[in-house]
C-alpha cells in the first residue's frame, strides 16, 4: 500500500486475482498509481502485465479484488464505464480510425451534434486546442494515415486527455518511435506529469525505465513481486526480480548423441513488405546439429518468429541469405517446398495460422502430407485414417472420434494435433514457436517428453518460448535475439536467467559465449 | 464450459436433423408435401411433370455443381450466367453453322468456359482481386464477347443468304442428342448431364486431394498456405472447373433452344449461389459440398415446378421464393458447438 | 548501474502473416493490366460503333444527318429496327443517320438525346425506353428546331413531329379473331404472355381478349414467361402435364411459340397443337412457320422503312400526320413465302 503522507493514489489494485479456466494468472496482485508520478510495470511475457491493465480498462469483468480510483471503489463493467472513470489506455495498435479525420478521431462517438447534425467547424476547434496542448502542430482536417506513427501515437494521446483521463496506460509506446520521437513523447509525459495525471508505462527497454521511472513494479508468473522507488532498483536487481524464481530441480530434457550438422544459416535476414525499410531480421547466422535443440530467446520484437517464417519458406523473395540443410543449399520459394524437403514450422498462434478449425482431426494431421498419402491425387481415407490414429497415439491425442471438428478440441489436444501434422511428413528439422503455449501442465510435459524422443530420432529443433524456464530447460544451446539481430549465444551451462533476459533487452550485446557478467 | 446442447443430445435421429444434410433434407420435404397438396389437378403425380423439373433444374444445376466448388473455397462466381451464354452462342455457331460433330464441340466449350474460368481464378488468386470483383467483371466482359460473336441475334438455323433471304438448316445431330428423352420419355438426356456433371464435382470434393485442399483454403487461407497448400493453383483451379460446368450449361441451352442466345442465362448465377445456399454450403467456405448442393437444385427446382403447375401468377411466385430462400438460409444457421 | 550504446529503436515488425504477399509492383501491374484491357475494349467497341453509322457518299445534293436513338439493341426486334433504318436510308445517299444505343438505360437515353441536340442535327428519331423521363429532352429538341420522330413506344403530351408504330391491340385481336376461325369457334388454348408489367404484354393479352370474344374458346392455362424462350418451355411443359387436351398455344411473341413448341414435340403431341406467334421477324418467326413449327405468326412492325420515309418527307418540308399507325400481316402456311396477308 503507499507509504503514506501527501501522496494521494489516484488509482489502487489491490488482492486482485484473476483466473482463465483453472489457471490463475493474476495472484493476489497490487498496483497503484499516484497523480504526478511514472509508474513502470515491468516483468517478462507472460508475467501478467496486460492482463492487470485490461481489468484496470474494464476489459475483463469477472477478478477477485479491489480497485479504488480517488479512493472510491469502483468496478468499472465496460471500457466506456473505465473510460468516463478517468482510465485511458494507450495500446501499440492505435485506436485511431485511420481513414477519418482528426477531429472526427478525438470526438469519435461523442460528437458535438446541433439537432442530430455534426457541427464540425466546432469539433474542429476544439479538436485543434488539445493537439496544441500536446506541442503539436498539425491540421485537424487531414486524415490520421496521412501522419506519421509518432504523431498518431501523440493524438491517441490528445484523444485520452481530451476525455479527461488522470491516468494514462503506455503499453510499449516506443516500439514505433526514433531518438528525436522518443524524446518528444518523454517531454510530453513530463508535462502531463506536471499537470497532474499518473501515467502507467510498459516497457522491457531497459534504457527507457531508467530514463522515466519515478517507481517501478515488477509482475513475475502473475505474482507481484515488488514494488520500489526507481533509485531504489538498480538494472541487475530489476531483471533479478523479473527472472529469478527457484529452479526446478531436475531437468525434464534428456540430450541424445548429437550427429552432424543438419543447418547452416549465414547472413540470413527478412526485410517486412509496407513501408519501413527495416529488416525483421538481420544478418543472422547460426547452425544446429542433428538431435539438437537450439532455442532462440527475444522479446517482443526481436525477430524471431520472422526469422523461422522466413526460414520455412513463407516470405518468398522477403528473405534472402545463404542456407544449407544437409549440406545441400535450399532456397525455398514457398512452404510447400520446404516441406518436400523435410522442414515444418509451427506457428505461435494454432488458431489462425496453425489449424483449419471447420476441418476434422484427421483432415487437419494429414493436411501437409496429402501428396503422399494420395500419390495419384485420389484421396485414400483408410491410408489417412490410419496415419492419423498413428500419430494421435503417438502424441497421446485424446479424441471421441477422429472426425470432430478442430475446433472442438481443447487447447492442449489442437497443438498436438498441429503437431502430428508436422510429424506426418517424416521433418528433418522442426522449427517450433511457442509449442506450449495455452496448453495445460499435463500436456506440456507430454510435449517435453515428445521431444527428447524427436531429438533421439535425429530430427533437429529450433525452439522459441517465452517462457524462460521452458528455455532454459530444453534448449542444449540458446541463441538470444534483440531487435532482428543475435545478441548472445549461450551453451547449455552458461545459460542463466539474468544474462538471457539481459542480452534479450539488448544490453551487453557481446561476443557469443561469453556470457554475462555484472 | 460449452454452452452449447446439441452435442448433449444423445438422440441419433435428432443428430442426423440438425446436420446440415439433414436441414437441406427437410426442407426439400417440405416442397414436395407443398406439392402433393397443390398438385395442379393431378399433374404432380404424373411421371412427365418430374422429368420436366428435372430438366429444368438441370442446366441450373450443372452452374451449381461449379459454383459449389468455388464457394467451398471461400469465392463465389458471378460469370457463370454470362459464360454460359458465351458458350451458347458458341456452341450454336460451330454445331449449326460450321457443323462441327460434337467430338470437337464439347472439348471447345470446355475449353471455353475453362478459359474464363482461368482469367477469373487469375485475377482473384494472383493479382489478389476480390473474387466479387474480378467474376463481376468477367461477367460482363463474357455478355460482351457473346453479343459480339453473335452480332446481337440469336445464333439459330436461319442462316442469311447473299441476297438478304433466309434459308434454313437442320437442327445438328448433337443439339438433336443433348435435348432427348431415353429410358421410355422418363428422363430426360439434359437430366443425365446434369448428373454426370454432379458425380465429377462430387469425386473431387469428397475423393480427391484437390477437393482437400477447397475445403482447407476457404476454411483458412493462410494455415492452408503454411501447410504446403498450393493455395494459388487449387484457387484457379476452382474457378476453371465453374467456367467448365458453366461451358456444359451452355452447350445444353443451345440444345434446348435450338439456338445460341447472347441473351441466355441473365440472373442464373442468383439462382446457383441461392441453390447451393439452401443445401447448406456456407458463403464464407470451408465448409458444406455437392450432396448438400443437390438437395438445394432439387428443393428450388421443384419449388419452381410446383408453382408453374399452379399457374402462381408472376409476382406471386417471387415474392414466394423470396420468402422461401430465406426461410431455408435460417434453418441453416449453425448452433453454437 | 551500467548503461549500454543501444542502436536506434527498430519501428514496429509487421505481422507474421504479413511477411511474402505480393510487394510493391502488384499495384502498378495491375494499373497496367485495367489500361491494356480498356483499351482493347474501348477499340472493339469502336469497331462495332463504327460499323453502324452508314457512311455518307460524296452526294451533290444537300446532306441531311438524322439521329437514331434506340433504347436497347438487346432484343433482335430492335436490331431488326435499326437494321431497317439503315437499309432504308442507303437507298437514299443524301442521308447520314448515326446510331446511338443507351443500353436500356434511359438516364443515357436521355444524354444521348441531348447530344443530338447539341450536335445540331438535321432530324432525330428515337424509340424510347419510357415515356415520362423522355418525352421533356424530345421537347426541348423540338424547341431547338429539330424535328422529332417517335418510334415504337410512345411519348407523353404531344410535343414531337410525329409518331410511328404498330397498334398491340389490334396485333392481339386479330390473332384472337384469326385463333377462332382456324379452331372452329371452340378449343382449348394455353396462352404464354409477355411481361404483363409492359404494355405490349397487356396489349396483347387484351386485344386477344377481344378477338376471341363471341367464341367458345376457352383459355385454359396462362402463365407470364417474360418473352423468354426457357421460360415459355417450361410453362408448356407444365401445361402439357395437367391437361390432356389442348388445341392451340398462343404465344406473345416468336421465341415464346418457338419454345412451347420444343416442349410439346417433345411429348409427340406437337401434330395436334397448333402455335401462333407474334413478332414474324424473318429470320426468326417467318422462318418458323415455313419450317412448319408455327402455324401462323403476326408481324409487329419495326416502322424503321417508314420513319425513314416519313424524316424524308419532313426535311422536304412536308408536314407529316401526327400518328402513322402501322398495319400488320399475317404469315401462315399458305402465304408465308409470298409476304403475308395484309389486315388492316
Amino acid at each position: 500500500m503507499s507509504p503514506g503522507g501527501n501522496f494521494t493514489p489516484l488509482v489502487c489494485l489491490s488482492h486482485i486475482t484473476k483466473r482463465f479456466g483453472g489457471a490463475a494468472v493474476l495472484q493476489n496482485v497490487q498496483f497503484e498509481v499516484r497523480s504526478g508520478e511514472v509508474h513502470v510495470l515491468a516483468g517478462e511475457n507472460g508475467a501478467g502485465k496486460s492482463t492487470l491493465i485490461k481489468i484496470l480498462a474494464g476489459v475483463h469483468t469477472d477478478f477477485e479484488g479491489r480497485i479504488e480510483i480517488d479512493g472510491k471503489a469502483v468496478r468499472p463493467q465496460t471500457p466506456l464505464e473505465a473510460k468516463a472513470l478517468g482510465v485511458a489506455v494507450i495500446h501499440q495498435e492505435l485506436s485511431l480510425v485511420s481513414s477519418m479525420s482528426v477531429a472526427d478521431n478525438l470526438f469519435l462517438g461523442r460528437q458535438l451534434t446541433r439537432c442530430g447534425l455534426v457541427q464540425d467547424a466546432r469539433q474542429q476547434q476544439e479538436a485543434a486546442l488539445w493537439i496544441q496542448r500536446l506541442g503539436l502542430d498539425i491540421d485537424v482536417r487531414k486524415l490520421v494515415e496521412q501522419f506519421p506513427i509518432a504523431v498518431q501515437q501523440l493524438i491517441e494521446i490528445a484523444k485520452a486527455l481530451s476525455q479527461n483521463a488522470r491516468v494514462i496506460v503506455m503499453d510499449e509506446p516506443t516500439s514505433a518511435l526514433n531518438a528525436p520521437e522518443v524524446g518528444r513523447l518523454f517531454a510530453l509525459i513530463q508535462s502531463l506529469k506536471v499537470q497532474g495525471c499518473g501515467i502507467v508505462y510498459i516497457s522491457h527497454k531497459m534504457e527507457e525505465i531508467e530514463r522515466i521511472a519515478d517507481r517501478i513494479t515488477v509482475l513475475r508468473d502473475g505474482q507481484w513481486i515488488g514494488t520500489a522507488p526507481a533509485g531504489e532498483l538498480p538494472m541487475a536487481k530489476l531483471i533479478r526480480w523479473m527472472v529469478g524464481r527457484e529452479l526446478n530441480g531436475q531437468s525434464l530434457r534428456h540430450q541424445p548423441p548429437l550427429g552432424e550438422e543438419r543447418l547452416r544459416v549465414e547472413n540470413f535476414s527478412v526485410f517486412p513488405a509496407g513501408k519501413s525499410k527495416q529488416p525483421a531480421v538481420r544478418n543472422i547466422s547460426l547452425s544446429v546439429r542433428a538431435g539438437e535443440i537450439l532455442g532462440i530467446g527475444g522479446l517482443q520484437g526481436s525477430g524471431a518468429s520472422e526469422l523461422f517464417l522466413g526460414l520455412f519458406g513463407g516470405c518468398g523473395s522477403a528473405a534472402l541469405g545463404k542456407v544449407r540443410l544437409d549440406g545441400q543449399e535450399i532456397d525455398f520459394a514457398s512452404p510447400r517446398q520446404a516441406i518436400a524437403t523435410g522442414v515444418a514450422l509451427l506457428t505461435n498462434d494454432r488458431k489462425a495460422t496453425g489449424l483449419i478449425l471447420s476441418l476434422s482431426i484427421a483432415a487437419n494431421a494429414t493436411l501437409a502430407d496429402l501428396r503422399g498419402l494420395s500419390p495419384a491425387g485420389w484421396r485414400r481415407p483408410a491410408r489417412e485414417r490410419a496415419a492419423t490414429e498413428k500419430m494421435a497415439g503417438l502424441l497421446h491425442l485424446r479424441a471421441a472420434s477422429l472426425d470432430l471438428e478442430a475446433g472442438a478440441l481443447s487447447g492442449g489436444n489442437q497443438q498436438k494435433l498441429a503437431l502430428a501434422k508436422w510429424l506426418q511428413i517424416r521433418p528433418k528439422l522442426l522449427l517450433l514457436d511457442e509449442p506450449t503455449r495455452g496448453v495445460d501442465i499435463g500436456a506440456k510435459r507430454e510435449i517435453y517428453q515428445l521431444m527428447n524422443e524427436w531429438t533421439a530420432q535425429g530430427i533437429a529443433i529450433m525452439l522459441i518460448t517465452s517462457e524462460m524456464p521452458e528455455l532454459l530447460m530444453l534448449s542444449d544451446r540458446i541463441i538470444v535475439l534483440h531487435r532482428g539481430a543475435m545478441s548472445a549465444e549461450f551453451s547449455r551451462a552458461q545459460a542463466t536467467p539474468e544474462a538471457v533476459l539481459a542480452t534479450a533487452m539488448g544490453l551487453n550485446s557481446c561476443q557469443p559465449g561469453a556470457g554475462f557478467q555484472n | 464450459m460449452a454452452k452449447n446442447s446439441s452435442f448433449d443430445k444423445k438422440n441419433p435421429l435428432l443428430q442426423a436433423v440438425a446436420s446440415p444434410a439433414g436441414r437441406a433434407f427437410l426442407a426439400l420435404l417440405l416442397v414436395l408435401a407443398l406439392g402433393l397438396i397443390f398438385n395442379g389437378d393431378g399433374a404432380f403425380f404424373k411421371m412427365g411433370t418430374h422429368r420436366d423439373a428435372l430438366r429444368q433444374a438441370s442446366v441450373y444445376g450443372l452452374l451449381a455443381c461449379g459454383m459449389t466448388l468455388v464457394i467451398v473455397s471461400g469465392g463465389i462466381d458471378l460469370s457463370v450466367g454470362s459464360v454460359l451464354a458465351l458458350t451458347a452462342v458458341c456452341s450454336a455457331q460451330m454445331a449449326i453453322h460450321w457443323h462441327w460433330s460434337g467430338w470437337l464441340v464439347v472439348p471447345a466449350c470446355l475449353m471455353i468456359g475453362a478459359g474464363c474460368g482461368g482469367v477469373s481464378g487469375l485475377v482473384t488468386a494472383r493479382l489478389r482481386v476480390q473474387p466479387f470483383i474480378a467474376t463481376l467483371s468477367m461477367m460482363v466482359l463474357a455478355r460482351g464477347l457473346a453479343k459480339y460473336t453473335s452480332g446481337g441475334m440469336k445464333v439459330s438455323t436461319a442462316m442469311m443468304n447473299a441476297d438478304g433471304t433466309y434459308r434454313y438448316v437442320d437442327v445438328p445431330p448433337l443439339f438433336r442428342w443433348v435435348d432427348n428423352r431415353i429410358l421410355g420419355g422418363n428422363v430426360s438426356m439434359v437430366t443425365l448431364i446434369f448428373v454426370a456433371g454432379f458425380a465429377v464435382a462430387w469425386g473431387l470434393m469428397s475423393r480427391h486431394r484437390w477437393g482437400r485442399y477447397l475445403y482447407a483454403i476457404g476454411g483458412n487461407e493462410e494455415a492452408s498456405r503454411l501447410s504446403g497448400v498450393p493455395v494459388l493453383a487449387a484457387k484457379t483451379g476452382a474457378y476453371i472447373f465453374s467456367g467448365m460446368f458453366a461451358g456444359v450449361a451452355g452447350l445444353c441451352q443451345a440444345a434446348q433452344e435450338q439456338q445460341g442466345d447472347p441473351e441466355a442465362g441473365a440472373g442464373y448465377e442468383l439462382i446457383a449461389i441461392a441453390m447451393v445456399v439452401i443445401g447448406g454450403t456456407s458463403l464464407m467456405g470451408g465448409r458444406g459440398g455437392i450432396g448438400l448442393t443437390l438437395l438445394g437444385v432439387l428443393t428450388i427446382g421443384y419449388l419452381d415446378k410446383i408453382l408453374s403447375i399452379n399457374a402462381v401468377p408472376e409476382a406471386g411466385r417471387l415474392m414466394l421464393t423470396g420468402v422461401i430462400i430465406v426461410a431455408a438460409v435460417l434453418t441453416q444457421r449453425r448452433s453454437r458447438t | 548501474m551500467k548503461t549500454a550504446n543501444l542502436p536506434p529503436p527498430t519501428p514496429n515488425t509487421q505481422s507474421v502473416a504479413s511477411l511474402g504477399t505480393p510487394n510493391n509492383w502488384m499495384p502498378a501491374v495491375r494499373s497496367v493490366l485495367f489500361v491494356l484491357c480498356a483499351t482493347v475494349i474501348f477499340l472493339a467497341g469502336c469497331n462495332q460503333a463504327a460499323d453502324r453509322a452508314v457512311p455518307s457518299s460524296p452526294a451533290p445534293q444537300k446532306q441531311f444527318t438524322i439521329g437514331m436513338s434506340q433504347c436497347n439493341l438487346g432484343e433482335p426486334w430492335r436490331v431488326q429496327m435499326n437494321a431497317d433504318i439503315q437499309a432504308a436510308a442507303a437507298k437514299h445517299p443524301e442521308l447520314k443517320v448515326i446510331f446511338k444505343d443507351a443500353q436500356n438505360d434511359t438516364l443515357q437515353q436521355r444524354a444521348q438525346i441531348e447530344e443530338f441536340v447539341s450536335s445540331k442535327v438535321d432530324l432525330l428519331i428515337v424509340s424510347p425506353k419510357e415515356a415520362q423521363p423522355l418525352t421533356e429532352p424530345v421537347a426541348r429538341a423540338m424547341d431547338a428546331g429539330i424535328p422529332v420522330i417517335v418510334l415504337d413506344r410512345r411519348l407523353l403530351g404531344d410535343k414531337y413531329t410525329c409518331f410511328i408504330g404498330a397498334d398491340n391491340k389490334k396485333i392481339g385481336k386479330a390473332a384472337g379473331e384469326w385463333i377462332a376461325k382456324a379452331l372452329g369457334g371452340k378449343g382449348n388454348v394455353v396462352e404464354l404472355m409477355g411481361l404483363q408489367t409492359s404494355t405490349p404484354g397487356q396489349d396483347r393479352h387484351s386485344g386477344f381478349l377481344e378477338g376471341i370474344a363471341g367464341s367458345e374458346i376457352k383459355i385454359i392455362f396462362s402463365a407470364d414467361m417474360k418473352w423468354l424462350e426457357p421460360d415459355a418451355r417450361q410453362e408448356m411443359e407444365s401445361a402439357l402435364s395437367r391437361f390432356d387436351k389442348i388445341d392451340l398455344v398462343y404465344a406473345h411473341n416468336d421465341p415464346g411459340a418457338h419454345g412451347a413448341y420444343l416442349a410439346t414435340k417433345a411429348t409427340g403431341r406437337e401434330q395436334q397443337i397448333k402455335f401462333v406467334g407474334i413478332d414474324a421477324l424473318p429470320q426468326e418467326g417467318v422462318g418458323y412457320v415455313r419450317q412448319g413449327i408455327l402455324d401462323a405468326t403476326f408481324q409487329y412492325p419495326t416502322g424503321g422503312a417508314e420513319a425513314v420515309d416519313t424524316a424524308l418527307k419532313i426535311l422536304q418540308g412536308e408536314t407529316p400526320p401526327k400518328e402513322i399507325v402501322l398495319g400488320t400481316r399475317r404469315f401462315d402456311r399458305d402465304n408465308a413465302t409470298s409476304g403475308g396477308e395484309i389486315i388492316k
